[in-house]
């Protein structure tokens, strides 16, 4: 192995995109820091924050790596977080080769035939089903811990904590666990798919 | 030679005869028989086979007439199929089936008559005593002023104020029966406990708890029935017990600390147990019930076991089993016999407490109410968690990438009685029915908190009224135009079943059935 693709698999860049509103910047920010101070690791988040934060699209830019970080912005993610349409038409081109894309099936209608690992929830209505939309967020972040592993359950959670506002915690920490179930769930189901046992009665 | 006990049920007509021969002869009868004169073998059902087990028979044997000489036509065939049913319960009872034989003997054929006792006898030498203790039959006991008015005032029956809303909305009483829970109440208060129409009503509660949800004073009239049955029965009351009191002999039958248990049987292959889990997965009685029904009924209710089994299996949960399972007592509680309900309630719990077992999971209602609320209630300790299958589907599945097959079937759904008046589970199974993709999902007319039940509890009490009860359900199942029905407890598909099979309804009536647990089975796949 090269020093270059040791290199790259050490470094993942992720894009989180959606509407102003939606906590896509304090998502970033959660997985920033939770890579940052749970594991100490180092990591940059950019933020678009124009006239977009008061409803139009909206986006973090988050890198996550072992080495320090040279250069902070993300044009070609390796994972792109998709929680609005316009978000998603706008950065799908520039994902790259065989990067994750998660979308929320809610909000997010994905083109046909997208040659990339392609992971979807539907988070806002989960939230609904919790009692609050805004905490859609929390649980694409706690979908996007479990199935791409780039931070652990533990530094994420601690990280989801000490964000949020003060007295949500719990319903955070709720939020994140249904996120983060669903994950599993999903990765459950396919590797279950793989060895041809999808249904119950064989 | 003597400590051997072997029932002989012998036909009045030929082998009799066969049997006198042999008195007349002077032949040599091994002592341990004991001969019991019958009119006809067909008429020994299978609640009085398994009661000379209970009441200490080592061995029994059904001696009829040779097939074609029965004089009555089809009493041979009708014991033969009694004989196999019961030999098949007390193999799973782990008695062993060959304590229980069916001959025919022509009434010349003495000698073959004498070497079949004998080598039976020698047979039953040879497995040794039943393991199963002879049940003692308590003398009966007055009943003091003093017990019922304890239970009048423990369940503050005192409260009543007669209001009529339990009569009202009861289901015996709405087809027609001449009962009413408030007239029941009164007379108890007032002493009447001789009375013949209290004797005789007491059987005849549903304990379905309907009238519990809509008595202002909140009399909790099942449960009062349920103390009331108790003291009556220690009387020495008729519990008025449905098939000849076959189940509650089987019941108390498996208070037998010695019994070991044979009814995991029929597991299939591919599911997928594991005796060192955490996780006990409860199976219930309905092995027993299919073999007692397979001839009449055609009952199918061991795919409940097997289509939990499935389900669980499908979550990767690989559960341990109980292989001493005995039954939960559920339905001696609800019969008048705390006794033997709290001996296997002891029996149950203790093994389950040996197997250090942190949850127990159970697809039957009966076996939940009574594991979870009633064990507690009667002083026993749990060390464990009870589970309801519905409540493990929905959290599993409400973890997501799970979705289900459509069905091309208009279903419609059978409360159970017993989880619909506890608190956390009663709205599960609609929540799960919710997420099945069938053509159409109507609800009967009475639903929810208003469903009918499906016209028996605890084998008891069984007359034209359960019946008419069914007939009513079905009839309501019908006018919702589906053609599946979905149920949530084994004795549901039991008795809706009783109604289709009458012999001018039927036909009406008749509708495919299916339990809960089996439509999530099928349907259920990985997204």
């Amino acid at each position: 192995m090269t020093d270059s693709q040791n290199h790259k698999q050490k470094k993942k860049e992720i894009i989180i995109t959606g509407f102003g509103g939606q906590g896509i910047i304090l998502a970033g920010i959660i997985l920033g820091k939770a890579a940052a101070i749970g594991e100490h690791r180092e990591s940059t988040l950019v933020q678009s924050y124009g006239p977009e934060s008061r409803g139009g699209s909206c986006s973090a830019q988050v890198v996550i790596s072992d080495e320090m970080i040279h250069y902070p912005y993300v044009n070609h993610p390796d994972i792109l977080v998709c929680m609005s349409q316009s978000g998603y038409d706008k950065l799908i081109k520039q994902m790259k080769e065989n990067g994750t894309l998660i979308i929320d099936q809610n909000l997010v209608h994905p083109a046909r035939g997208l040659k990339c690992d392609f992971f979807s929830i539907p988070a806002t209505s989960m939230a609904e089903e919790l009692g609050r939309v805004m905490i859609a967020n929390i649980i694409m972040l706690g979908f996007l811990t479990a199935v791409t592993e780039i931070i652990s359950m533990d530094a994420a959670q601690k990280s989801v904590t000490e964000s949020v506002p003060k007295g949500t915690e719990k319903l955070n920490t709720k939020a994140f666990k249904k996120g983060h179930d669903y994950g599993l769930a999903t990765l459950k189901g396919r590797q279950k798919k793989a060895a041809g046992q999808a249904g119950a009665i064989s | 030679m003597d400590e051997f006990k072997i029932i002989l049920f012998l036909c009045n007509w030929g082998p009799h005869t066969a049997f006198q021969t042999l008195q007349d002869n002077g032949s040599e009868i091994p002592d341990e028989v004991s001969m019991i004169r019958i009119p006809c073998t067909g008429r020994i059902s299978k609640s009085l086979l398994f009661k000379a087990f209970e009441m200490g028979a080592d061995g029994v044997v059904l001696a009829g007439c040779k097939p074609g000489t029965c004089r009555y036509g089809s009493g041979t065939a009708t014991a033969r199929e009694n004989t196999e049913d019961t030999r098949d319960i007390i193999g799973l009872l782990g008695l062993g089936k060959e304590r229980l034989r069916h001959v025919t003997f022509l009434p010349d054929e003495s000698d073959l008559l004498l070497q079949f006792l004998n080598d039976f006898c020698n047979q039953i030498r040879s497995l040794g005593p039943s393991p199963m203790a002879p049940i003692r039959i308590p003398e009966s006991e007055v009943i003091s002023r003093e017990s019922v008015a304890e239970i009048v005032s423990y369940h503050d029956a005192f409260a009543c104020q007669d209001c009529g809303k339990c009569s009202s909305a009861c289901p015996l009483a709405l087809i027609g029966k001449p009962f009413s829970p408030r007239e029941l109440v009164n007379s108890i208060i007032a002493g009447d406990m001789d009375s013949p129409s209290v004797n005789k009503d007491v059987w005849s509660c549903l304990t379905c708890g309907l009238c519990y949800d809509r008595c202002p004073s909140a009399v909790n009239f099942p449960e009062f029935m349920r103390d009331i049955r108790h003291v009556i029965r220690k009387n020495g009351g008729n519990a008025h017990e449905a098939h000849g009191g076959f189940f509650q002999s089987l019941m108390r039958a498996m208070t037998s600390p010695g019994l070991k248990t044979e009814r995991w049987d029929w597991l299939p292959q591919d599911a997928e147990v594991d005796s060192k889990s955490k996780i006990l997965f409860f199976g219930g009685c309905t092995p027993y019930f299919d073999i007692f029904f397979r001839n009449h009924l055609g009952v199918e209710t061991l795919n409940i076991l097997k289509d939990s089994l499935r389900l669980l299996n499908f979550f990767d949960i690989k559960p341990a089993l109980l292989q001493d399972e005995r039954c939960c007592g559920h339905d001696l509680l609800w019969s008048g016999d705390q006794e033997n309900f709290l001996k296997l309630a002891a029996i149950n719990v203790d093994s389950i407490h040996n197997l250090g077992i942190d949850e127990v999971i159970t697809a039957c209602p009966e076996c939940y109410r009574t594991l979870a609320h009633d064990y507690p209630k009667h002083g026993i300790k749990l060390n464990f968690k009870v589970t309801h299958i519905y409540e493990l589907l929905e959290n599993e599945i409400s973890k997501g990438a799970i979705d289900f097959k459509k069905i091309d079937k208009k279903i419609t759904f059978q409360d159970s009685c017993r989880l619909n008046w506890l608190e956390s589970p009663a709205d599960l199974p609609r929540k799960l029915i919710r997420r099945l993709k069938p053509s159409s999902f109507r609800e009967m007319q009475n639903n929810g908190s208003s469903a009918i039940c499906c016209g028996n509890c605890a084998w008891t009490g069984c007359d034209a009224f359960s019946k008419a009860l069914q007939v009513k359900r079905l009839r309501q199942a019908h006018a919702t135009e589906s053609d599946l029905l979905v149920t949530a407890c084994p004795k549901c598909q039991i008795h809706l079943r009783c109604a289709m099979e009458d012999p001018f309804l039927g036909e009406e009536l008749k509708m495919e059935m299916i339990d809960l647990t089996g439509i999530i089975a099928k349907t259920i796949y990985w997204e």
